[in-house]
């Protein structure tokens, strides 16, 4: 037997195959010699720092943590055993979760409102051009380079019940009366203003940073274009509205995404100011979690209360990352 | 003929292995006994290195005499000792970061959160060297071994324990022709009548540690019981638990101002040193700091014996300090030795605390005590150790009643009595928050 075949023999088979795989080689090898290709792989060899980290510092500790939250791992006990949602059904069936949770989304809607309106007036101001303004913007970012442990214990000691400094202003302005009087605020006792006395402080230490990205969009708008509007006619906000904000958008939601994980996440302000007092008054949903998951050191329980961030965090990402795409940018 | 079964041998036999093993332990055990006997450290300890995590004690003069003690040993022994201080918060979380690491310190202190039960798979069992400091001392007290004691062994080293007695205005009491509050009726008619004269008392209702011990006090001294004797059970839902919230409630209405529910574990001390409390129940630290701050009222306060229940019970609940030894340290006989020596010192310790550090020890507690034996003020402080309880007493300090106790259950069933809400609903609730927190122990 020869195995020569109908369509032409071995050799001019081969000889086929031979000349497809050298064509398909010699595609290839063009293609990755080509241009495009060298742009590729420049641009993922460039993206591989960003993406290792991503996947080791985040990636990572989020599988373990959903991992953990379906396990009955415990900080005592290395061998954890599989226990499904139960540790999830633990925290639904606790009325401590619910508040947290109830404060955790107060927390965050307030201080997003203060802090865009404060951050927004900041950088207008910081736009003005006036004596000292170097200076005045580097004062302005005080609050978000301070230790975090550092300006809330000075916090706590302006809220405090009997020597709070701003009881004493509004006592001496006439506003309440002396110390022990109805009218005298216990900041961090009543149920209502220790949850604004935590959000205060959460406003106060961010909303500098709202400022800085929102002037960094601001500064980034050509004048030339709100010249143009002024001309025009246009109002101061009708400029904001119509040329300034969807000018700056990108860096808006990114501010935006940035601020919202920051206050979802920031344990210290409640912690250090109330442990989540009075009663469950200031309890939100990271203090929680380290409450039962560190301190108490069921692990498991601790994660899954921690990922119930997830689903509040996740569809405000979504929609804002989509919105931004949608727009092209 | 062999059928794959592995040959018996004689139960009775010594194998190889076995002699290897029972000669080095009896050598080890024999060898660390006549060490402590004798008091000094093995010569196998020279060029080691010990290393010792511990709080920032509330007296500073402490925490130097501390580091000073923990050298001396060190040198005299040939160990490198390195002592880390860090606030006794952050402790449970370097804990666990240890125990993930596998590695860290020999030595680990933990002060109220006592985490024995939690880590006792994992820590050194330190029956032998208790049982031998126990008869050389004349026994521990009876609270001793409830956070440390894990199915009949012991996984710490009791090392002292905070009172938080009442704290009160002699002068103003007297000039009011009030009682000493050596009951707690006593102390509710003596708040009734300061604070309407500007000098309202104070314990407070918060989240921080001094709430869940103050209000365990009461309501123990009023019958009260938290879990049953296993620990497994909750029974705060009792006559005498509805009667202890009933007077919480009245005892907040008419004698203190709503200020204590925001308070801290330093807060207390502050209102003190202002000179408007009444009074106070806290660590004697806050009768010490007014030494300085404010020595009219310094001289004016006195401290009381643990009110007295209804029936005229007391129960002092403290907060217990202990040292804990990983299994994986790589020195743990330098540890036992080192605690071990530091027990024997303990009434040095109780000095340099100003009496703040109290014994675990009988022969320790034996009056006159260090300090505060000498203090006519404080003498009273020596009658402690005999009423000296932890959380979930009369059972013992499991993890379940610790996450209680961190979750602040317990003041907050109090706070939401004075806030208004009914004591059925109050108990209701935090008996649901017991239950549920003990059921995932349970199940865990």
């Amino acid at each position: 037997m020869t195995g020569r075949s109908h369509s032409g023999g071995p050799d001019a088979s081969s000889a086929r195959a031979a000349g497809v795989s050298v064509a398909v080689r010699a595609r290839s090898r063009r293609w990755f010699e080509s241009q495009t290709s060298r742009r590729l792989t420049f641009g993922y060899l460039l993206l591989a720092p960003a993406a290792l980290y991503v996947a080791l510092l985040v990636g990572i500790p989020f599988l373990f943590s959903l991992y953990l939250a379906v396990s009955d791992a415990n900080v005592g006990d290395p061998v954890a055993r599989f226990v499904g949602l139960g540790n999830f059904r633990a925290a639904w069936e606790m009325d401590t979760f619910w508040d947290a949770l109830r404060n955790s989304i107060v927390f965050l809607v307030v201080a997003a409102i203060f802090k865009s309106l404060l951050g927004t007036s900041l950088a207008f101001l910081l736009l003005q051009s006036f004596k000292g303004k170097k200076l005045v913007r580097a004062l302005v970012v005080i609050p978000f380079t301070l230790p975090i442990s550092v300006s809330v214990l000075s916090w706590k000691w302006m809220y405090d019940s009997q020597f709070s400094v701003i009881n004493w202003g509004l006592h001496k302005a006439g506003l309440i009366g002396a110390y022990g009087s109805e009218s005298w605020p216990v900041w961090l006792g009543q149920p209502h203003l220790a949850l604004i006395a935590c959000i205060g402080v959460n406003v106060w230490r961010s909303f500098p940073f709202s400022a800085i990205v929102l002037l960094a969009g601001f500064t980034s708008v050509p004048t030339e274009v709100l010249d143009a509007a002024r001309v025009d006619g246009c109002s101061f906000f009708q400029r904001f509205r119509h040329i300034v904000t969807p000018m700056i958008f990108p860096i808006l939601i990114i501010g935006f995404l940035f601020d919202t994980v920051f206050t979802l996440s920031d344990l210290s302000v409640v912690y250090l100011l109330t442990q989540g007092g009075p009663g469950s008054a200031t309890q939100i949903l990271p203090v929680l979690a380290y409450q039962i998951g560190i301190q108490a050191g069921s692990l498991g329980r601790g994660a899954a209360i921690a990922l119930m961030l997830v689903p509040l965090l996740f569809p405000a990402l979504f929609l804002m990352l989509r919105n931004l795409k949608r727009r092209d940018w | 003929m062999s059928d794959g079964q592995p040959i018996l041998k004689n139960p009775g036999s010594i194998g190889r292995r076995r002699f290897l093993k029972v000669t080095g332990a009896a050598v080890a055990g024999s060898s660390l006994a006549t060490m402590l006997d004798a008091r000094q450290a093995p010569a196998q300890l020279k060029g080691t290195t010990l290393r010792i995590l511990t709080w920032s004690h509330f007296i500073p003069a402490y925490d130097v005499w501390f580091d000073k003690f923990s050298a001396e040993w060190g040198e005299k022994n040939g160990v490198k000792v390195r002592v880390d201080h860090i606030p006794h918060l952050e402790i449970p979380a370097r804990m666990a970061a240890e125990f993930a690491a596998g590695a860290g310190h020999d030595i680990i202190l933990n002060n109220s959160t006592i985490l024995a039960r939690l880590y006792y798979k994992s820590l050194l069992d330190m029956t032998d060297i208790f049982d031998q400091l126990g008869k050389k001392y004349g026994g521990w007290i009876p609270a001793a071994k409830s956070p440390i004691e894990v199915e009949g062994r012991i996984y710490g080293m009791p090392m002292y324990y905070i009172l938080l007695p009442m704290l009160w205005r002699k002068d103003l009491f007297d000039a009011n022709g009030l009682k000493a509050p050596d009951t707690w009726e006593l102390a509710r008619v003596a708040a009734r009548t300061l604070k309407p004269k500007g000098n309202p008392a104070g314990m407070a209702f918060s989240h921080c540690n001094d709430a869940n011990l103050n209000w365990r006090s009461l309501m123990f001294s009023f019958g009260a019981t938290e879990t049953d004797a296993s620990g497994d059970n909750p029974t705060i839902d009792s006559k005498e638990m509805r009667e202890a919230l009933r007077f919480a409630k009245a005892m907040f209405d008419e004698g203190m101002t709503p200020e204590v529910f925001s308070w801290d574990d330093a807060s207390d001390n502050r209102f003190l040193a202002s000179g408007i409390a009444g009074w106070i129940h806290d660590a004697i630290s806050a009768y010490r700091t007014t030494e300085s701050t404010n020595p009219p009222v310094f001289k004016n306060t006195f401290i009381a014996m643990e009110p007295a229940g209804p029936g005229g019970k007391r129960v002092s609940v403290s907060a217990p300090i202990v040292f804990l030894s990983w299994k994986f340290s790589k020195n743990s006989t330098a540890a036992k030795e080192y605690l071990t020596h530091l027990v024997d010192n303990d009434k040095e310790g109780m000095i340099q605390s100003t009496g703040y550090n109290m014994p675990f020890l009988n022969d320790n507690a034996k009056k006159p005590m260090p300090i505060i034996g000498a203090d006519p003020k404080m003498q009273v402080l020596q009658d402690f150790p005999k009423i000296v309880a932890f959380f979930g007493y009369p059972g013992p300090y499991t993890p379940q009643i610790q996450e209680v106790g961190l979750l602040f259950v317990l003041p907050d069933i109090f706070t939401r009595v004075a806030r208004g809400q009914s004591i059925d609903d109050s108990l209701k609730w935090g008996l649901g928050e017991y239950r549920r927190i003990f059921a995932k122990h349970k199940r865990a």
